[in-house]
């Protein structure tokens, strides 16, 4: 996925709001009135959200139906997993060259203090 | 991902205690004095920081351990350069207590504060890195490009949500 795509679904992933409708989508999909029902939020501001849900590639919308009912697609949402997922290999991964460099220092140390007077 | 081998791999957790905060810990091996030394000495950095395996290396490593001294990493991998990073140190009380700015050098304007903590514990040594951000648009803002940790890191929670939902999807 190039990476402004990635800005994308980071960004449409931002929001509280379109989290809830993401979640709410993952029981199947459903209109944009019952999508709405559970927000205080006006049918225009829920389909803006849905636009950019749709943008990101985390939602598709039906064209067949009048009420183009929305769906998840969970392809963005697991790159995101993936894309995350690798940050913390990096964390994960240096502090483990972290802990073995320590024991090669400390196999080191351990020469030196055998011959102390041989440098 | 596969599983590690050093020891201690499992010890390993990423937090957020806050919105503007991203916190590590790790447990060692070795002594506090041993692994401040390692992480603060150039000839020892190299050897561990931007190596994630053969392909990579640390091509600068400066570092001015006073008050005020500044720091620069700068890491290589089959794809070249990356970009660097700086920073200057605050606080220094070896070996429990390091503070130091840190800046991503595309984005010279977040500067977030680093504190790094080691305590004995036994016969180890626990680190602890908290990365605490100006605020939480600033946050947002390393995020949306999603840089080095700052990005990954603070997303943790969100990746939760998205990895339960790839969960259910698949």
């Amino acid at each position: 996925m190039p990476a402004d795509q990635l800005s994308n679904t980071f960004a449409a992933l931002a929001d509280p709001t379109r989290r809830a409708i993401l979640a709410r989508l993952v029981t199947g999909e459903c209109s944009v009135t019952e999508l709405a029902e559970p927000f205080d939020m006006s049918m225009p501001a829920v389909s803006k959200h849905l636009r950019v849900l749709e943008r990101a590639g985390l939602i598709a919308r039906g064209r067949e139906a009048q009420w183009r009912p929305c769906r998840i697609d969970a392809g963005p949402l697991k790159e995101v997993a993936e894309w995350t997922e690798r940050y913390r290999h990096i964390w994960e991964s240096r502090l483990d060259r972290l802990e073995s460099y320590l024991q090669t220092m400390k196999a080191k140390e351990k020469k030196h203090a055998r011959k102390p007077r041989r440098k | 991902m596969p599983v590690s081998h050093a020891a201690n791999s499992d010890t390993f957790t990423l937090t957020t205690p806050s919105d503007r905060e991203i916190t590590i810990t790790r447990l060692f091996d070795a002594s506090p004095d041993l692994v401040f030394e390692a992480m603060t000495k150039p000839e020892h950095v190299r050897r561990w920081w931007g190596n994630l395996d053969d392909r990579y290396s640390v091509t600068v490593c400066e570092i001015d351990l006073k008050v005020g001294g500044a720091w620069r990493f700068v890491g290589r991998g089959p794809e070249g350069q990356f970009p660097a990073f700086n920073g200057v140190y605050r606080e220094i009380d070896a070996p429990g207590r390091l503070v130091y700015t840190e800046i991503f050098e595309p984005f010279p304007d977040v500067e977030s504060v680093v504190t790094q903590i080691l305590t004995r514990e036994g016969r180890k040594t626990r680190l602890t890195v908290t990365s605490s951000y100006p605020s939480l648009e600033v946050r947002d803002m390393v995020l949306k490009t999603g840089m080095e940790k700052g990005a990954a890191l603070s997303y943790d929670r969100l990746d939760d949500v998205a990895q339960e939902l790839a969960r259910i999807e698949r």
